[in-house]
């Protein structure tokens, strides 16, 4: 009876020192990303090993989201508009930050990443981070269009709009069922990518870098839209690629049923896949370009910012350098083929003899173009892409239709009070 | 006392449909984008004045009645005659009108997926066989005149068995005597559909009209996922419009007012085919 009232009392006093260590430990702080599924997916190891490094401090969660890029934009900004979001960090496209960084969404990161940090990047993934001078995404990893090319249907890639038409004609000649060069070609983003690329090959501008006004009725410009819908007209392209994003035209070209491809570095894994029919006999190069003039690779590419509004931003910056971590992106690039950002990853002799395309990656870096960057980017890329889509349909001549688009794009910033 | 009664559901439409829409009238006199910093800031009417002079919202007025009036027309011929064969007494039939109206149980989104496959080019079955049986490409779904009329299949498809179930219910009002009645005079059996059931069934119809009309002038996830919009804006919707505004330009302030001019002219429609009806008189049966 006794012994038993002594141990309940002994029991008691336990249980309050534990209770009461348990209170003066730290708080584990919870911090979660959002991802679209593949980029979650990729860094899933990472994460594990973080939270194994970081135990009883930082609790890391990857949210995975939807796969297309703009079903992510839609998720995330739905819950920004919320209010408070149930996240800390965003995995973020170029193209997103000026509309984010102007609604008041995203927390300066020059707290966490200084220019010294900046300096190990490679060119290409320097591009899209900062507006207006401030620091407001990390690169995850670096994204470029990039032309690729069968190496067994020709001696080397064409390097000028001429000598693609050429090259792809006489294929065509020998094998009339051979698709020529497949493109993003459906109205969506894919194809403003795409047509930035073939503008600047012709030495035209979306906008004047000096004055940003819109330049999509010059010469040049008018050019680029009527060679592209020359390429359907000629069946250098089929007519079907109006319709196809990027998986669309990834499929046709690794079953080898084309000689070219416009599309960014992860298909590159995909087409040395054991089920690939191009396997080994893939080239990668920039797209083409008329003589004299450098060839242009669109910057695509995510990056992560940390939320306005957060309650740990000191474990999620800890958290963001980790998971960009050179050391990160090297098993990154190793496991899943996601480009590294850091410029001694290039020039890694073991990430060379595995991908032997990394000096190509490189130099398509140095071409790197982003598209504008503006908040009304969403809007401006739309108007294209609706003209240019009825350009390649039929729908519209090409010169009205980049007139459209010009003077749509003039009213557009007109009306939000962007002109200069 | 009968307004008393009728307080809670007046008070309860004013919450979820009422408030609403006074939010977005007001909203529709305001700024509110990113510019803004998403701050309403009143800019008078310069929204109706840009909706005004707005070719793409006019645009997608013409495509979103083209597609309402196109997949609601088809939808309720072929309901009824499904309604008229479902309403006969046979072996099976109960069978069949569960299956009847499976389409429209399956969610939107879901069975959009599947139309965008089967109608790919040239992996799905359609470009399949039009290229077994020796056709060029079809290219149905980039293709800015024939794309439209593949999305209101896909609705056609799907929402048939709604109003097949509306008219079904209707079917079975209708007295048996009447066709005795007509029987004993010698009538023929299209004399029975045109003189008795097609006017009794008109409350019915004029009902589903409303109801689906109503909802093809809203058409968005169908639209969303089969084409996006495309090829060359010619599947936009007004609902597609209004949601781009709002969630990938982040212009609040001209999705309200594209939504308001949707609501608008959609009411408009609706009172000018009330008025129609009944100074044609088809309106006569329902009071009676």
């Amino acid at each position: 009876m006794l012994i038993g009232r002594r141990l309940i009392h002994i029991g008691l006093i336990v249980l309050l020192m534990v209770g009461g260590v348990w209170a003066g430990q730290p708080k584990t702080q919870q911090v979660s990303i959002l991802m679209p599924a593949p980029h979650a997916d990729a860094t899933a190891e990472l994460v594990k090993k973080f939270n194994l490094e970081h135990r009883g401090r930082i609790d890391l969660k990857v949210i995975r989201g939807p796969l297309e890029t703009e079903s992510i934009s839609d998720l995330a900004i739905s819950s920004l508009l919320l209010g408070t979001p149930p996240f800390d960090a965003l995995l973020v496209d170029v193209t997103w930050l000026p509309k984010y960084v102007a609604a008041g969404w995203l927390e300066p990161l020059d707290r966490w990443f200084d220019p010294a940090d900046e300096d190990q990047l490679v060119q290409g993934a320097k591009l899209g981070n900062r507006i207006d001078g401030t620091l407001y995404r990390w690169p995850f990893g670096a994204d470029v269009g990039l032309l690729y090319w069968r190496t067994d249907l020709m001696q080397e890639p064409p390097r000028t709009p001429e000598e693609l038409v050429s090259t792809l004609t006489d294929l065509q000649r020998s094998d009339p069922d051979l698709n020529g060069f497949v493109w993003q070609g459906r109205q969506y983003e894919g194809l403003s990518c795409a047509f930035l690329e073939m503008l600047r090959a012709f030495g035209g501008q979306w906008l004047d870098p000096g004055s940003g006004e819109p330049q999509l009725n010059s010469p040049e410009a008018l050019r680029t839209a009527a060679w592209m819908k020359d390429l359907l007209r000629r069946d250098i392209s089929p007519q079907a690629i109006t319709n196809y994003a990027e998986s669309d035209v990834l499929q046709v070209f690794k079953a080898g049923d084309a000689a070219l491809m416009r599309n960014w570095p992860y298909a590159w894994a995909e087409l040395q896949a054991p089920g690939s029919a191009v396997r080994g006999r893939v080239g990668v190069t920039t797209m083409v370009a008329e003589p004299g003039l450098m060839p242009a690779a669109t910057l695509g590419s995510w990056g992560l910012s940390i939320l306005r509004g957060t309650q740990h931003p000191d474990a999620t910056a800890e958290a963001i350098r980790y998971i960009t971590s050179t050391k990160a992106q090297r098993d990154r690039f190793l496991d899943q083929g996601y480009t590294p950002t850091a410029s001694s990853l290039f020039q890694d002799p073991e990430l060379l003899a595995v991908a032997p395309v990394l000096p190509e990656l490189e130099g398509a870096l140095d071409h790197a173009v982003a598209r504008p960057s503006t908040p009304l980017y969403a809007q401006m890329s739309d108007l294209l892409q609706r003209q240019l889509s009825g350009i390649l349909t039929g729908a519209v001549p090409a010169v009205d239709g980049m007139i459209k688009a010009q003077d749509a794009t003039l009213t557009l910033m007109r009306a939000a009070g962007e002109d200069a | 006392m009968i307004l008393l009664l009728a307080m809670p559901s007046l008070l309860l439409m004013g919450l979820v449909f009422g408030w609403p829409m006074l939010r977005y009238c007001w909203l529709s006199f305001h700024a509110d984008s990113v510019i803004t910093g998403l701050v309403p800031v009143p800019n008078g009417g310069a929204n109706w004045i840009r909706l005004m002079e707005d070719q793409r919202f006019w645009q997608d007025v013409v495509q979103t009645t083209r597609f309402a009036s196109v997949s609601v027309g088809l939808e309720l011929v072929l309901a009824l005659t499904i309604a008229l064969l479902l309403d006969q007494r046979w072996r099976g039939r109960g069978v069949v009108r569960a299956l009847a109206l499976l389409p429209w149980a399956l969610p939107t989104t879901m069975m959009a997926l599947g139309w965008r496959w089967i109608f790919n080019t040239p992996y799905g079955p359609i470009e399949r066989l039009a290229h077994a049986l020796g056709f060029e490409p079809l290219n149905l779904l980039s293709t800015p005149q024939w794309t439209w009329i593949v999305t209101a299949l896909a609705d056609v498809w799907k929402t048939t068995p709604f109003i097949t179930l509306l008219l079904l219910a209707g079917l079975q009002t209708i007295p048996e005597d009447l066709y005795s009645a007509l029987r004993l005079e010698g009538g023929r059996p299209l004399q029975a559909l045109v003189r008795i059931t097609l006017p009794l069934l008109l409350p019915y119809i004029l009902i589903s009209l409303l109801f689906r009309g109503a909802q093809a002038f809203g058409v968005f996830d169908l639209i969303q996922v089969l084409t996006g919009g495309g090829p060359a804006g010619t599947t936009e919707s007004l609902a597609l419009y209004a949601f781009m505004n709002a969630m990938r330009f982040l212009d609040f302030g001209y999705s309200a007012t594209v939504m308001v001019a949707g609501f608008l002219l959609l009411t408009l429609a609706m009172l000018a085919a009330a008025v129609l009806l009944g100074l044609t008189g088809l309106l006569r049966p329902v009071q009676s």
